[in-house]
C-alpha cells in the first residue's frame, strides 16, 4: 500500500495523518512536510498513524528530525499504532521520547 | 520463491517487501516473523541503493532469492554496489538508546533493526558482488 500523509495545523496542533508504508522512498514526503508545517511554530505535533502498516528506520529518523526542527519542547504523539510500529519504536528507545496514545483529545 | 531481481532504485522496496512477504507465507512465518524479516531486508536493501549504488555513482540491481529448508527461510540478497559488511557498522547501543530524541545519532538504527529482525545474519563478498543473508528458522516463528 502506497504512502500517503495529510496535514494540518489547528490551534498550534499539528496534524498528521500517515497510511501505507514509510520507507526510504517516501520518508522525504514525510520530512517535507515537517518542515513546511514547521514555519507556523506548532506547539504539539499529531501523528495519526492508525493505517500505518510499515515503517523503516528512514521514518525513525523523520522523527529525530521533527524534534530537533519543532523544537525539543513540541511534545510528539503517535496515536494508534499498529503493534509491529510500536515494537520499532520500543526497542529503538524512541517510546521514552513521544507519547503513544490509542486516542487523542485536544486536550492531551 | 523463484529468483528475482530488482532495480535498484528506491522504488523498488515495496516490491522487494512483497516479494519477501510471499516467501515469509509459503514458509508459515507468523505476522510478527514476517515483519521482522521484511525490515530487515527492507534496511539492508535501503543501504545497497542508496550508498552501494546511487552515493557511489554506479547503477545496478538487487538479485534476491530465498531457500526453504530443515525448518529455516533463507532470503538472499547480492549486488554489485560498493563493498560493504554491515556487520562493520557501528550500532547504536543502550546509551544512545537512552538520550532524547532531538540528540539522537541517526546513523547506525536501520543495520540494528536488520539484525533484529532475523534470527542470523550472515554477510559474504564473493566474485566482486556483496552477499548479505537473512536467516529465519521459522519453527519457531510459524502460525501452527
Amino acid at each position: 500500500m502506497p504512502f500517503s500523509i495529510s496535514a494540518q495545523i489547528v490551534n498550534d496542533v499539528a496534524k498528521f495523518t500517515l497510511s501505507g508504508e514509510l520507507d526510504a522512498g517516501s520518508a522525504g514526503n514525510f520530512r517535507t512536510e515537517i518542515e513546511k508545517i514547521a514555519a507556523q511554530k506548532p506547539k504539539r505535533l499529531v501523528l495519526f498513524v492508525k493505517d500505518l502498516t510499515f515503517m523503516a528506520s528512514a521514518g525513525l529518523r523523520v522523527l529525530i528530525f521533527a524534534k530537533q526542527k519543532l523544537g525539543a519542547e513540541v511534545p510528539i504523539y503517535i496515536i494508534s499504532p499498529q503493534e509491529p510500529i510500536v515494537d520499532t519504536l520500543e526497542k529503538t528507545g524512541f517510546l521514552q521520547s513521544v507519547y503513544v496514545a490509542p486516542e487523542y483529545t485536544d486536550e492531551g | 520463491m523463484e529468483p528475482k531481481s530488482f532495480a535498484g532504485t528506491l522504488d523498488s522496496l515495496s516490491l522487494i517487501r512483497e516479494y519477501v512477504t510471499s516467501a515469509a507465507n509459503s514458509a508459515g512465518l507468523d505476522r510478527k516473523a514476517t515483519y521482522g524479516l521484511c525490515l530487515a531486508v527492507d534496511e539492508i536493501a535501503t543501504n545497497i541503493i542508496v550508498h552501494g549504488y546511487e552515493g557511489a555513482g554506479r547503477s545496478g540491481v538487487l538479485d534476491m532469492r530465498t531457500e526453504m529448508e530443515s525448518g529455516t527461510l533463507t532470503v538472499i540478497i547480492e549486488d554489485d554496489g560498493v563493498a560493504f559488511d554491515p556487520r562493520e557498522n557501528k550500532l547504536p547501543d543502550s546509551e544512545d538508546f537512552s538520550k532524547p530524541l532531538e540528540n539522537r545519532p541517526i546513523g547506525g538504527l536501520g543495520v540494528f533493526l536488520a539484525f533484529d529482525g532475523v534470527d542470523e545474519f550472515k554477510y559474504e563478498r564473493s566474485g566482486g558482488r556483496n552477499r548479505n543473508i537473512f536467516v529465519v528458522h521459522h519453527q519457531s516463528h510459524t502460525n501452527t
